[in-house]
């Protein structure tokens, strides 16, 4: 069944669930996983390329300088604040090693179609 | 430019420091759903993704996917050719899914393409389906508040669903049925699917503008069937505006969203949650049947059923366009040549096309002719990567070669069209 969240309906149906994250292609699954790895690393740094032209965009309207930026003193409590966000990112980039376990070869279930 | 200037991208504008008048000018104004939820407001027919750094992270993956089906796959095909040459065969040389397993499942490059698509694939849906749980509950009132509103309809029917419609194509967490955002998962999914390229729904609308009319002319009601978010249900509506257009789908939640969808644009078209082999209209409702994609995903019973179904619905003298991977022979591949063996494989398998070696095996053709169907092999072009059709009208109408999508098949090609007898 579909994840719910107290009682509304959600017309959702159960559902035959896929192994597919278990496949490896490389034949050796640290590899694959490596790649959702770089995959969503890459995604991340344009997020925070796209963010930061925004950003820079709109304070140069508003005369703040380069300089500035490269000189500012983060606070404790926003030094708190980036170490959790860390985490949360090291999860999103890594928690997949610790679950896809490779157990199938992409060709493993072929079954003469 | 103008496009820009909406009620949507304004209220997303930092400062918002523009007249109301421009805002009165817009050219696309939408009047205020009750419980909205578009936290950066939209661009045309597009709500744009919630939150800025969803937006950019989708962007990459959609970058990343046009390198990947692009430069890495034409790659991944040259080094097949080399392997075949390598070992004495001609390129395309048909071979067993076995040999060519052996041949090619070793080579880096053709592991890169199909990991490293297979891996985007999963990891977008995992992304779009965090952010539509972390916002659960605006996200289902936002539907709820539209269930029962106008312009148009929605007709829900829980239970209908048949076992088989049940998988979780294209590995989409939950499939159609299983997961009440599958409408959002799916719009947002594809339009990464369509490298960007349907932000628009310029290939639904190239689609609806290739569909053949009857012959006296006469357009009263059309359906499309499996319509998912109904973006060709729109687009019929907005070339046929006086029609009275109707969308089913399998999926409840997919037609939830289409009809939301719909609303938020103002566009008067109708939604059911219905099997397209069971659709509930009476006879000979229709003047045109349309599908796009969708016997691809069900099984071969079911496609025959379809068929059944469609001419039972078509009044005679009325038109059936379905466009899809097979419904042109010329379109079939099933030819064993081995990049062809191992992506047929790893579409069915691993991005989980349940249905695809099914399909590739119905008598399509045959069962439209027995279903009462006069066929008609040079009907309009028509492609089963609706961008590639929009792009090959853009690319007729401005003349400049544009960059295709670099998918399968070419901008369009003749599709089938079946006149009911
Ligand atoms: C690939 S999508 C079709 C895309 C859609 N036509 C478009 O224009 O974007 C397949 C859709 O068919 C629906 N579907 C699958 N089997 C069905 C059936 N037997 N009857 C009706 N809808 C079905 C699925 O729920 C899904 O939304």
């Amino acid at each position: 069944m579909a994840e719910t969240k107290g009682n509304r309906p959600t017309y959702a149906t159960d559902f035959i669930t896929t192994d597919i994250e278990k496949v490896t292609f490389f034949g050796n699954v640290h590899i694959d996983n490596m790649m959702t790895t770089l995959l969503a690393m890459g995604n991340e740094l344009w997020v925070q390329r796209k963010r930061q032209h925004i950003l820079e965009a709109l304070l140069a309207e508003k005369g703040v300088k380069p300089e500035a930026i490269e000189k500012y003193v983060a606070t404790p409590a926003q030094e708190q604040a980036w170490a959790k966000e860390r985490d949360v990112l090291v999860a999103r980039l890594w928690s997949h090693h610790d679950k896809n376990t490779g157990e199938y070869n992409f060709a493993s279930d072929w079954n003469g179609k | 430019m103008s496009q820009l200037f909406n009620r949507r991208s304004m209220m997303g504008m930092a400062g918002g420091a523009l007249s109301a008048a421009s805002v009165l000018s817009s050219s696309h104004a939408h009047a205020k759903l009750k419980n909205d939820f578009e936290p950066r407001g939209g661009d045309g027919i597009w709500e744009r993704l919630p939150s800025l750094n969803l937006e950019a992270y989708d962007e990459m993956s959609t970058s990343t996917r046009k390198w990947v089906n692009g430069a890495l796959a034409r790659a991944a095909q040259q080094r097949a050719n080399e392997l075949m040459v390598k070992n004495g065969m001609k390129p395309d040389q048909q071979i067993s899914f076995e040999d060519a397993s052996k041949l090619l499942s070793n080579d880096p490059i053709i592991a890169m393409r199909a990991s490293s698509w297979q891996r985007l694939q999963w990891h977008m849906w995992q992304e779009l389906k965090r952010e539509f749980y972390d916002n659960y509950d605006a996200y289902m009132s936002e539907m709820e508040a539209t269930d029962k509103t106008g312009p148009g309809t929605l007709e829900l029917n829980p239970g209908i669903e048949p076992e088989y419609t049940k998988h979780e194509i294209h590995m989409q967490p939950g499939g159609y049925t299983g997961d009440p955002f599958a409408g959002h998962l799916y719009l947002y999914g594809t339009a990464n699917f369509y490298v960007g390229q349907n932000y628009q729904d310029q290939g639904h609308a190239a689609l609806a503008a290739a569909v053949p009319v009857p012959a006296d002319g006469k357009v009263r009601r059309i359906l499309d069937a499996g319509c998912s978010c109904g973006q060709q249900v729109v687009a019929l509506k907005r070339r046929f505006p006086d029609a009275e257009v109707w969308g089913v789908d399998i999926g409840a939640p997919m037609v939830r969203y289409a009809h939301m969808r719909a609303v938020d644009n103002g566009v008067d078209v109708n939604f059911r949650h219905a099997l397209a082999e069971k659709t509930g209209f009476p006879d000979g409702y229709f003047d045109i049947v349309t599908s796009y994609i969708l016997h691809h995903e069900v099984t071969e019973q079911a496609t025959y059923e379809i068929i059944r179904e469609t001419s039972r619905v078509l009044r005679p003298g009325g038109v059936y366009f379905p466009v899809d991977v097979y419904t042109m022979p010329s379109r079939r591949v099933l030819d064993g040549t081995p990049m062809r063996r191992i992506q047929d494989w790893i579409t069915s398998r691993w991005n989980h096309e349940r249905w695809w070696y099914d399909y590739q095996r119905s008598d399509f053709l045959g069962e439209m002719q027995r279903s009462g169907f006069a066929l008609n092999m040079d009907g309009p072009e028509a492609s089963a990567y609706a961008v590639n059709l929009s792009q090959a009208r853009a690319r007729q109408t401005s003349g400049r070669p544009q960059a295709l999508g670099d998918m399968s098949g070419q901008g369009g090609q003749k599709n089938i069209m079946g006149t009911k007898i």
